[in-house]
């Protein structure tokens, strides 16, 4: 009895997560995986992921994936830098702003950035035309915001203050005693930073940068609001297959495609898992 | 996902309500109006009319107000036949509208659908056979034999335009001059959005191609992607206020739309038919799905879309109390006029035409005279999605 009551009490404060995890991640994903497995007539089938593994669709995995290496290779390295120097030279109320800060950028996403950028480097963007009326027309050469390269310019707008927030509490583990005690032993600055603090930051930095990967191949609506499958991501792709006005029955290819998104996603996060504990491990000895 | 949940939240409220719905559906007379196929089987107008006044709403799906002048139509039906219109996700795509009909709580289903063309092919099993008083007049190339699905309107690809450029384009041709850099748009991706795909089958044709290939097209856009002159950035109404792009291949039924929406940010549009290429789609279908849960008010809806009169406007109509249903009917314009007036070419214009019916389009939405006019048929687009799909992703480089 006692042993009921006690495993009630901790099981029933967590009915709702449990039901809310449930209903939207579990179902979810059990459902998508057996579509994918089903042919338009509901027989069991795998000709579902044939597509995925050459041509356009192959290309689309590619083009997601790079996109998401690059602006979490970006985010990572400024986000961190930043962090470095806010947690060196920012202290008090300013540290605080910037954090806030940071927190709205990061959380910022979807057709409303993708405008936002629009409104600002677009051809008549207003920062385009200051820097017109400077004497740099950004437009003169190949550089359009409508690109590859203007997606990533988008993306790391939220990448970065994501990688400040995550890596931040990281660097400001930092003790000063390591630092003075690798001093006294006779250490210079570049051997304390080679031999103690990136040791230490590694775990940290790799499981942010794997979170940074993961935020970046799911983004959807930013992409897709600057391009016309000029930059074919492939949640963009699963869009036009699903809900489109002129392709119809091909829902479960596009079913498979999510769980080729869904395979990636989950090799990133057994990524920030492991790194996460070992960071850990770190903090407690 | 959510929009399930919600749904299934508010089904059980919903359920007394579509009770209520079901039990509508046979009138004193013993006219189902859920079977019957045609306006005699129906009892005739004024009979139709009273059995859908007594329905009292109608359910319609993904109507954007600005779209080929269905806020007219919705209008003028709403205030001649006192039925309260719902338009369920204006901005939806075809696939919801299908969605709808096969998941909705009963009374929510659409009492019709507008969808492109595979849609309506692909669901006949959804649909509830009707055929209109104007059955024969709609082009045996798009309808249904059994009257389940019938086309309803079609676009014609035009080029809209900020007047304020320096160089006002007169041809699909015209925007290869570098006096466009950094001006032309299109309205999606290709291989999936329509609008986008007849760019391609317009730039084909202008450049000397046939819908049989798609390639020269391709081509034209990659040269102009090289030399700076297309943008690709979405064309919507918000990327052009925006100044993203200035000019665009885009459907003439959302011209008259878009005028008037630029006007009131402050910009000039112009919508043109360059001679180029006339590129006409393949029509939209309009579809009653068997379902319907105001079936009286749907097959209404659907006589009042095919009807060719010339009559009174949203602006216009008064009071129709006391007036028969069928009085009411023929004073007001029918659909196939609206479309007109929304720059749409309706599935009846040549019998229009033949029998006189049909209202003058809004200046600059008529065919050009002259023109071999292209229609890509249904294998000719799918040719060309296949082209898209493997070479489209590529012409932006990074």
């Amino acid at each position: 009895m006692v042993q009921g009551g006690r495993l009630g009490s901790q099981v029933f404060p967590l009915l709702p997560f449990f039901a809310f995890t449930g209903y939207f991640l579990i179902w979810p994903v059990l459902a998508v995986t057996l579509r994918s497995l089903r042919g338009n007539d509901g027989e069991w089938t795998l000709s579902n992921y044939t597509p995925l593994l050459h041509g356009s669709y192959l290309h689309a995995f590619i083009t997601s994936i790079k996109l998401s290496l690059v602006t979490s290779i970006i985010g990572s390295l400024l986000g961190a830098l930043f962090a470095y120097v806010v947690v060196r030279y920012a202290k008090g109320r300013f540290g605080a702003v910037l954090d806030s800060i940071s927190a709205v950028f990061a959380n910022s996403g979807g057709v409303p950035l993708a405008f936002m950028f629009i409104a600002a480097f677009g051809t008549e963007g207003l920062v385009t035309r200051v820097l017109k009326t400077l004497g740099w027309d950004i437009y003169a050469g190949h550089f359009t915001i409508f690109s590859f390269t203007g997606v990533v310019m988008v993306y790391s707008f939220f990448q970065i203050p994501l990688m400040f927030l995550v890596f931040k509490p990281a660097i400001a583990g930092l003790r000063k005693e390591w630092m003075e005690a690798s001093t006294n032993l006779g250490a210079t600055q570049v051997t304390y930073w080679r031999r103690v603090a990136i040791p230490m930051l590694m775990p940290s930095f790799i499981g942010a940068f794997f979170l940074l990967f993961a935020g970046g191949f799911s983004a959807y609506a930013t992409a897709r609001a600057l391009t016309v499958g000029t930059v074919p991501l492939v949640p963009i792709i699963i869009g036009t297959l699903v809900d489109v006005n002129v392709v119809s029955d091909q829902q479960n290819l596009g079913d498979a495609l999510a769980v080729g998104m869904i395979i990636v996603a989950g090799i990133a996060m057994v990524g920030y898992v492991w790194a996460q504990k070992r960071a850990a491990k770190w903090r407690q000895s | 996902m959510r929009k399930q949940f919600i749904i299934g939240v508010v089904a059980a409220a919903l359920a007394a309500a579509s009770l209520v719905a079901t039990s509508s559906v046979s009138t004193a007379a013993g006219t189902d109006f859920s079977k019957c196929q045609n306006l005699k089987a129906c009892g005739g107008m004024d009979a139709l009319v009273k059995a859908a006044q007594k329905e009292g709403k109608l359910n319609v799906i993904t109507l954007p107000r600005d779209w080929a002048n269905y806020g007219e139509a919705m209008d003028l039906f709403s205030k001649a036949f006192g039925i309260k219109i719902t338009d369920d996700n204006p901005d939806g795509s075809s696939a919801y509208e299908i969605q709808t009909v096969k998941t909705a709580p009963a009374s929510k289903v659409p009492d019709a659908v507008d969808v492109g063309i595979t849609y309506g092919l692909d669901n006949t099993n959804l649909f509830t056979p009707y055929k209109v008083a104007n059955w024969a007049d709609i082009t045996s190339d798009y309808k249904d034999p059994a009257g389940r699905w019938y086309g309803d309107y079609a676009g014609v690809m035009a080029l809209s335009y900020d007047t304020s450029i320096p160089k006002a384009p007169k041809a699909f041709s015209d925007l290869k001059d570098p006096a466009y850099k950094n001006m032309l748009a299109i309205g999606g991706d290709p291989s999936g959005a329509q609008e986008a795909l007849m760019s391609v089958f317009a730039a084909t044709v202008a450049s000397g191609g046939t819908a049989d290939s798609v390639q020269p097209g391709i081509d034209w856009f990659k040269s102009l992607k090289t030399s700076g002159n297309f943008v690709t950035a979405l064309a919507n109404g918000q990327n052009f206020l925006a100044g993203a792009y200035k000019v665009s291949f885009s459907w003439s039924f959302n011209g008259p739309g878009a005028v008037t929406t630029a006007a009131k940010a402050g910009k000039t549009v112009k919508y043109i038919i360059p001679t180029d290429a006339v590129i006409k789609g393949t029509p939209y279908v309009m579809a009653i799905p068997f379902n319907a849960p105001h079936p009286a008010a749907a097959r209404l809806w659907t006589e009042f879309l095919y009807s060719q009169n010339n009559g009174k406007t949203s602006m216009t109509v008064g009071s129709t109390k006391g007036m028969t249903g069928s009085k009411i009917f023929s004073s007001i314009m029918g659909g196939q006029n609206i479309w007109i007036l929304g720059g749409a070419l309706p599935i009846t214009f040549d019998a229009m035409v033949a029998k006189k019916t049909n209202v003058t389009a809004p200046e600059g939405y008529g065919i050009p005279k002259g023109v071999k006019v292209i229609t890509p048929t249904v294998a000719q687009q799918d040719a060309a999605k296949t082209l898209l799909k493997a070479q489209w992703p590529a012409i932006a480089g990074n």
